[in-house]
């Protein structure tokens, strides 16, 4: 009878959690260019669009890169350095795949970039912004709507760089909508919230394609000869020559 | 580089500034590098560094009676193993002919666009065409 009981306790959550998609394998980001394909390629992003009080200084500055670019300067940025990308632009790095994992109670992300984690805690309850330590991958809760895995992440440091280098507060909000739009391409919906520095929430979506088989390679930035000079311009510095 | 591996990191640079386009981001531009003025190089290899970010070949290249060194740089190693390449696809002492894009200061470094092996074999600077923004790369990328 107490068996019984278990089964019939256990049988719709089971049920439920088979009827999951497994989000767990290795994906590779792609754009929506040329040649993408318009059943699968990701939809236009949104526009940023910040308070007027930080709006001059990111519009400024952004001009200044791109002329700075276009002289064959470009300017400095934290991943020169090889510092971690952070939520969210680590999501997708080039052509750099993202690993996602699932095991009970959790997601683990690795980007191949950087080799970047995150962890996302299923079934939580999000902790409130000012008890999570600033950081690179703040803290996520995840839990599913239907078959969309949806991520809440809060606690990015206010230094790390956002979405087309927007600025951002410490009270960013970034949430995740993960889906498959088919067996081996995935979706990731991701809106910005700000409510101290954007206008109206951001949103674009990130897709990826499964890259079935494929091995992870480590990713130890030992060997970075981009320097920034005096000048805050990109650098290449020469080797000994191996000699 | 491949021209394909060279579009991937400009349009991954320029569209991640432009809303409604592609998200990709890269390491670094790669804007200190004059490629719209490639030039070809031949020498000897002094030493390869399979490494990240970038892997490197370094290059003793006879100019009249002396020799000018020169540094090129590639993808990283994940880029270049979906193009062909393995961490000993090149030996120090091999004969390699490179044709590079040099730095816009005029210092002997430079980024690969394609270069012949010792053994004739030909390769670019990354994954096979594709890879780029608009085209998603092939669902099995296996090291070769």
């Amino acid at each position: 009878m107490i068996v019984l009981c278990a089964l019939v306790v256990a049988s719709p959550a089971a049920a439920q959690t088979q009827s999951r998609p497994s989000l767990t394998g290795v994906w590779a980001p792609f754009g929506a260019g040329r040649g993408a394909d318009p059943a699968v390629a990701p939809p236009p992003a949104g526009p940023v669009v910040l308070k007027p009080a930080y709006a001059k200084d990111y519009l400024a500055q952004r001009a200044a890169d791109a002329e700075a670019t276009k002289r064959g300067e470009p300017p400095a940025s934290a991943a020169v350095a090889c510092a971690p990308y952070g939520m969210p632009r680590m999501m997708a790095v080039a052509s750099y795949p993202v690993e996602i994992l699932e095991t009970p109670g959790q997601f683990t992300i690795i980007a191949e970039a950087f080799s970047e984690v995150r962890r996302v805690f299923m079934g939580q309850s999000q902790l409130p912004i000012d008890e999570v330590p600033p950081g690179y991958y703040g803290h996520s809760v995840g839990r599913w709507d239907g078959e969309t895995l949806v991520i809440d992440t809060v606690g990015i440091k206010e230094s790390i760089p956002g979405y087309q280098n927007m600025p951002h507060s410490d009270q960013m909000r970034i949430t995740e909508r993960l889906r498959l739009v088919t067996a081996d391409v995935l979706h990731d919906q991701i809106t910005i919230d700000d409510p101290i520095v954007l206008e109206k929430p951001v949103v674009y979506t990130l897709a990826y394609r499964r890259m079935r088989d494929y091995k992870m390679v480590e990713f130890v930035c030992d060997n970075n000869r981009e320097y920034v000079d005096e000048k805050g311009r990109v650098r290449m510095r020469l080797g000994s020559g191996g000699r | 580089m491949s021209n394909s591996r060279h579009a991937l990191f400009t349009l991954a640079a320029i569209l991640a500034l432009v809303p409604g386009t592609t998200r990709l981001i890269a390491h670094h531009s790669f804007a200190m590098f004059d490629t719209a003025n490639p030039i070809t190089i031949s020498g000897v290899v002094t030493a390869f560094e399979w490494t990240n970010p970038h892997v490197y070949i370094e290059v003793d290249v006879p100019d009249g009676q002396a020799t000018k060194h020169w540094a090129i740089e590639l993808g990283s190693p994940s880029i270049l193993m979906r193009g062909g390449w393995k961490f000993s696809t090149i030996k120090k002492g091999d004969k390699i002919t490179a044709v590079v894009s040099p730095l816009r200061n005029g210092e002997p470094g430079s980024l690969l666009n394609r270069i012949t092996l010792a053994d004739g074999r030909v390769l670019g600077n990354g994954g096979p065409a594709g890879i780029g923004p608009g085209t998603p790369p092939p669902a099995s990328a296996p090291a070769r």
